[in-house]
């Protein structure tokens, strides 16, 4: 685990969601849901499956729109501020077999198209970031050659070439061995902090919850419980929860 | 060796229309690949079937004396709107592409089958562009395939490197600002026209394998999308050459040669470089 020290997060409001409610074809998925993610404040959500984490998710990144209430990103509707967010999906839901290299994948989102060719100061730019997740060896490789570990180093990396404030990861650790873990939520602790980023993830694991998290949102529906991570684990659900998740649960 | 070409201007026209439709088939056909699309584009094929025979039966080039209107253009209407109508059923979640293109498939073909038979014609000319002919490829052909080449080379001009994206990944394009579904739809329409116009060559039943099997056997060799889109190009419209040279020479439908000159192409390099490529595919 890092040593670095936490810096208190500021009173800036990057991330604010107001009574969000989100239907899908007719069922109601989340309900009154309502929290602020300042600068520098790590949020970990968690909840059972099919608890609408993920649907949530969707809704801070703009892929769809909330059936009630409202998600503000720095001050304006999600989706208006591209660069500004970063995300890191789940490992098993893009295509591996893309003939792509890391470095393409990292360049791809710094410039919003596919590259032909690579300019030598995006390069510069793609490396700075695979340096800062210790994934530069990486960079010529090609995508389906790289362990889970290793593509989440290059994901996390693609989401921090546009320097942005807030980030966004949906349970990055899953198919991700124990090493590879391990040294992902440590990056995460050490990236959010030197960055002093917002970030959101959504986890079903202790581990990560102990390494990064400075605020819990448990969601089952609806906000169940929002706090430190110290108050929250005394939650009778929340424990029985991650519980049964400890140290393999992001799967 | 090549009397082919310099005796013969059907044989000129048959190559010349076959290398632009079997590169345009290749550009498309890396996106046809990664994205798997590959029922899709028979299912387009088959929509091909519909419009060529409505083609056949209305007979407005004959009716108007328009020597130039031949079925091809009652079929890339006919086809594009078969793709729009796939594509619209997709996206509003109605059905699953599969589902989709099942549907209008076999609806086309129907039709087709409807029109053929209510035309009451010997279905000669039908054959050819079910099987492909070389003698159904005429000048106005080897135009219009190179108008349309330069049109899609124009539009993936500006839209390539979009389109590469959302075949990576759709949900990363879209929040890096990219109008996913246009460009499906853009997608759609360019596969429609470059199918129905590849039907001469290689007819309706094989042409499918004209989107697939040259961006396959370029994915074989490894390397970027960008260097993968290019070598399928060359793999298409050479081995549309080869193949069609071959058919003339010892007299066989072309699309049956095209496509297994394509198919042993692919077959060498799996040969050669498939070892390779298949280990690091199963980590």
């Amino acid at each position: 685990m890092s040593a670095s020290p936490r810096i208190h997060p500021s009173g800036e409001t990057i991330l604010e969601l107001e009574n969000v409610g989100i239907e899908l074809g007719g069922r109601r998925i989340l309900r009154d849901i309502s929290f602020k993610v300042l600068r520098g404040e790590f949020l970990c959500l968690v909840g059972p499956n099919g608890a609408g984490k993920s649907t949530l998710l969707k809704a801070v990144l703009g892929l769809l729109q909330p059936t009630e209430g409202r998600v503000m990103v720095l001050g304006k509707p999600p989706g208006k501020s591209p660069g500004a967010v970063g995300y890191v999906p789940q490992r098993k839901s893009f295509d591996r077999t893309f003939p792509a290299t890391s470095l393409e994948l990292v360049v791809a989102n710094l410039r919003g198209s596919w590259p032909v060719m690579i300019t030598k100061k995006e390069r510069e730019q793609a490396m700075a970031a695979l340096v800062r997740t210790k994934a530069e060896k990486l960079a010529d490789r090609q995508l389906f050659a790289l362990s889970g570990g290793e593509t989440q180093r290059v994901f996390l990396a693609r989401a921090l070439v546009t320097s942005p404030q807030l980030i966004v990861l949906d349970e990055p650790a899953a198919g991700v061995d124990i090493r590879g873990r391990d040294d992902l939520y440590d990056l995460l602790h050490v990236i959010s902090q030197d960055d002093y980023l917002a970030a959101v993830m959504v986890t079903h694991s202790l581990m990560a919850l102990s390494r990064t998290a400075e605020k819990v949102a448990y969601i089952d529906g609806t906000l169940q419980a929002f706090g430190l991570p110290s108050e929250l684990l005394g939650h009778g659900k929340l424990a029985a929860l991650l519980g049964g998740h400890t140290e393999d649960g992001d799967g | 060796m090549f009397e082919w070409w310099t005796k013969y201007e059907f044989m000129r026209n048959a190559v010349l229309a076959g290398a632009l439709v079997g590169g345009m088939c290749s550009v498309l056909g890396v996106f046809v690949v990664q994205r798997g699309l590959a029922f899709l584009g028979e299912g387009l094929a088959h929509a091909a079937f519909g419009g060529v025979a409505l083609g056949l039966l209305l007979d407005i080039g004959n009716r108007f004396h328009l020597e130039w209107f031949g079925p091809v253009w009652v079929a890339v209407p006919f086809c594009v709107v078969v793709a729009m109508a796939i594509g619209w059923v997709r996206n509003r979640g109605i059905a699953t592409e599969g589902t989709a293109v099942g549907i209008f498939f076999s609806v086309s073909v129907a039709l087709g089958i409807l029109f053929v038979f209510i035309r009451e014609k010997p279905s000669g000319d039908l054959e050819s562009y079910l099987f492909g002919s070389l003698l159904a490829v005429r000048r106005v052909d080897v135009w219009v395939s190179a108008g349309l080449a330069t049109i899609i080379l124009g539009i993936l001009a500006v839209t390539w490197t979009k389109m590469a994206y959302v075949t990576f990944d759709r949900e990363l394009a879209k929040l890096s600002g990219i109008n996913v579904e246009g460009l499906d739809y853009l997608l759609l329409g360019m596969m429609a026209c470059v199918i129905v116009l590849s039907v001469k060559t290689v007819g309706v039943i094989l042409v499918s394998s004209y989107l697939i099997i040259p961006a396959a056997t370029s994915r074989l060799m490894g390397g970027s999308l960008f260097a993968m889109t290019i070598r399928a190009v060359v793999v298409g419209a050479v081995g549309s050459t080869v193949g069609l040279v071959f058919s003339y020479y010892i007299n066989v439908p072309s699309g049956a040669t095209v496509i297994l000159t394509l198919a042993a192409a692919f077959i060498v390099t799996l040969a050669l470089r498939g070892g390779a490529a298949l280990a690091g595919h199963s980590h």
